[in-house]
């Protein structure tokens, strides 16, 4: 899954128009990013790229960057 | 097929479609025009609701969620799935873990609310105080006196203040057990207390109306407690479920508040080779099914046809629709081991029409919306068909193995019931009765002879106790003939029965075919001299039988008794009460002009000298005694 991939569904999870998420924003500024918003991110990790994500995993993160590290999502390591 | 050809491709197996393993990578679980995976779900749900908000004649309702946990991802998800049964849900939500304090103390925002159902989302995390360990049984019993009290004291005051419906969940258990295997059987034991207060829920609910319990200790086991609840979700976000596990709760909550709507379906119509039994009729003969408790296969047919069996003695009407010639087809049910037999359905279509084209003669001969049925076939090829050009009919994915038919059929909670009345476990007899009075009615060429040799008698009288639950089951499951598909709670029902600024009327109706039951409701509101008709409806099994006449005439003679001299009747046109547009006017009320928004009013002028509609039907003084009635 590439990085613009995912930034559309996370878009998508957190019923933003397609292009909102530029991947830098904090999840505390995202008005949406809710319990709801969070099992959509880790279901989509899953059928994604695979990867299991745990509660635990999700609350050390802050930004869009961090999800995209932890979802394994191509380039996001770097 | 032959039976030996279908050893080969139908090993009996897990039903690994089921929602215990790994649902959210499951595409099989898939309903009809809705999303697949749980996944899917979960990811696309603002999509998901846009679409689905696009269909038109949602029902309207408004749902309160008093949550011991958080809710937001619960309610996110009971959103889409009630969407897809056609209803629309507006929310309310408590704070977190304020459930009983919203209810005990009327909390403002929740009264205003006005909510037509309370979803109390407690789980056994919500249980305020377990029993301590070595407690003796008199104390544990008064630890569940306490718990039982405090849930008891929050519904009663929501009855009493709101008149809402409420769906409670019960118990799941913990997935840790400090005590191992004494947690079920020691009295202070978890496990065991947590099943004896699900047993004084159960208690509750069955004795008394408008609650009803969302299952979750069978849910969590279908589920699988490890997938059910997870620690970590708990733990960060407070979240009593996982989210495998909230697509199934939101799931069965939404067909819980599907058959509050009388939304859920009504008749189930079945293909018959590799679907009741194994083989191909035409082809092996009857001896060579595979049907049977001889054969693993035969077996696992067997007891579909038993699962089948059940959801008829239950009210289901079952229907069988097949490419095969009848005399064939029919042959297959005297299989010695055949728990369905040739009576049990009420409809027939065994030929080599289109599929299609027989469902939709299965609803037209059965009087129901196509939306009422669910086909199930072995064949994918004749279940896309259906699907493409019945989109009304639901049709599950059953798979290629027997041995979860009845699995997959039941998860989709197609036939839920909220509750279980007389009238719905006689339904498929009535239904197959008018399969024979349609027989019966060949035999004249005259109609108005056929309905007199029906010998037609009707009790029509004001509403009584002993009908109020069967009539508030048929104000919110009957679309067709309504003329304004006003819902009534069963609260509502019990208040216009007991308020004389109301006419209520109930019909039955028997003939010598049987009798048909309860099938017509109309409610009217008094002002002065003038009754204005809130309701009108009428169970399409009697349709073109002139009992809509017999009601009328009832209604005309009682507002003549109370000096009522002008009858107001509403017409609320919905996608599937077309049949009775011309309804007003076929019983000579004239149309009120400058009406909008669809919403027609007719009124009758009632005559000081009537004559009587009904031709055909006798109506009886009594049917029931009054005592029994009361």
């Amino acid at each position: 899954m590439t990085k613009v991939e995912f930034l559309l569904e996370l878009d998508e999870i957190l019923g933003l128009r397609a292009g909102t998420i530029r991947g830098s924003e904090k999840l505390d500024d995202l008005e949406n990013w809710d319990s709801a918003a969070l099992i959509g991110f880790v279901a989509m990790a899953e059928a994604n790229s695979g990867v299991s994500i745990s509660p635990h995993q999700i609350v050390n993160c802050s930004t869009v960057t961090d999800l995209l590290r932890l979802a394994q999502v191509e380039g996001s390591s770097s | 097929m032959t039976g030996s050809q279908l050893k080969l491709i139908n090993p009996i197996g897990n039903c690994d479609s089921t929602p215990g393993n790994n649902v959210l990578q499951s595409n099989v679980l898939k309903t009809p025009r809705f999303p697949a995976a749980a996944a899917d779900i979960l990811r696309q749900r603002h999509s998901l609701r846009n679409e689905l908000l696009k269909q038109t004649h949602l029902i309207q309702t408004r749902i309160a969620i008093l949550g011991g946990s958080t809710t937001i991802e619960v309610k996110n998800t009971l959103e889409l799935f009630l969407l897809a049964q056609g209803i629309q849900p507006t929310f309310y939500e408590s704070g977190y873990n304020r459930y009983c304090e919203d209810a005990l103390f009327e909390n403002p925002d929740l009264w205003n609310f006005r909510p037509d159902i309370v979803f109390i989302h407690t789980t056994w995390h919500n249980v305020s105080k377990f029993p301590e360990l070595m407690e003796t049984e008199v104390e544990v019993e008064a630890h569940v006196s306490r718990e039982v009290t405090r849930f008891e004291s929050m519904w009663e005051k929501l009855h009493a203040g709101l008149g809402t419906l409420i769906i409670q969940n019960n118990f799941d258990l913990p997935r840790l057990r400090p005590l191992g295997n004494l947690e079920a059987s020691e009295s202070f034991g978890r496990v065991n207390f947590l099943l004896r207060l699900n047993a004084e829920f159960a208690n509750y609910a069955r004795t008394h109306s408008r609650f009803l319990i969302n299952d979750i200790l069978y849910l969590s086991a279908q589920v699988g407690l490890a997938a059910w609840f997870d620690h970590g979700y708990w733990y960060n976000f407070h979240m009593a479920l996982s989210p495998t596990a909230t697509v199934a709760l939101a799931r069965n909550v939404a067909a819980i508040v599907k058959s509050v709507y009388g939304k859920s379906k009504k008749c189930l119509v079945l293909d018959l080779d590799n679907t009741l039994w194994g083989g191909v009729i035409g082809d092996d003969g009857v001896s060579n099914l595979v049907l049977g408790r001889d054969h693993p296969i035969g077996e696992a047919f067997l007891n579909f046809q038993q699962y089948v069996k059940d959801l008829q003695r239950r009210g289901v009407i079952l229907a069988v629709c097949s490419k095969n010639d009848a005399e064939n087809a029919k042959e297959g049910f005297s299989h010695p081991d055949s728990v369905l037999k040739l009576k049990d359905f009420s409809a027939f279509k065994a030929n080599w029409d289109p599929k299609p084209e027989n469902i939709r003669k299965v609803a037209e001969e059965l009087n129901i919306g196509l939306d009422a049925l669910v086909f199930v076939d072995d064949n994918p090829v004749e279940r896309a068909l259906v699907e493409e050009h019945l989109p009304e009919v639901a049709v599950p994915d059953m798979g290629m193995d027997v041995s979860c038919f009845a699995e997959r059929l039941e998860y989709e909670g197609y036939f839920e019931v909220d509750k279980v009345v007389q009238d719905d476990v006689n339904r498929p007899a009535y239904y197959s009765s008018n399969a024979q009075r349609g027989a019966y009615q060949t035999a004249f060429c005259n109609y108005g002879e056929f309905l007199a040799s029906l010998e037609m008698t009707a009790d029509i009288g004001p509403f009584c106790p002993v009908y109020l639950e069967r009539i508030t089951h048929l104000i919110n499951k009957t679309n067709q003939f309504n003329l304004t598909t006003r819902r009534y709670t069963s609260a509502e029902v019990e208040a216009v029965t007991r308020d004389s600024a109301f006419i209520t009327l109930y019909g039955r109706l028997a003939d010598k075919f049987g009798d048909n039951g309860l099938v017509s409701v109309v409610i009217g509101q008094v002002y002065d001299q003038m009754v204005e008709l809130d309701l009108w409806l009428m169970s399409c099994r009697v349709l073109k039988r002139e009992m809509e006449l017999a009601m009328f005439d009832a209604l005309v003679e009682r507002c003549q008794a109370l000096g009522i001299r002008k009858i107001t009747g509403v017409y609320v046109p919905s996608k599937k009460n077309s049949m009775v547009a011309e309804h007003y006017a076929i019983l000579g009320f004239s149309r009120v002009d400058g009406t909008s928004g669809g919403r027609e009013v007719w009124q009758y002028d009632v005559p000081q000298a009537y004559s009587t509609g009904a031709r055909y039907i006798r109506r009886t003084v009594e049917a029931l005694p009054a005592a029994a009635k009361a």
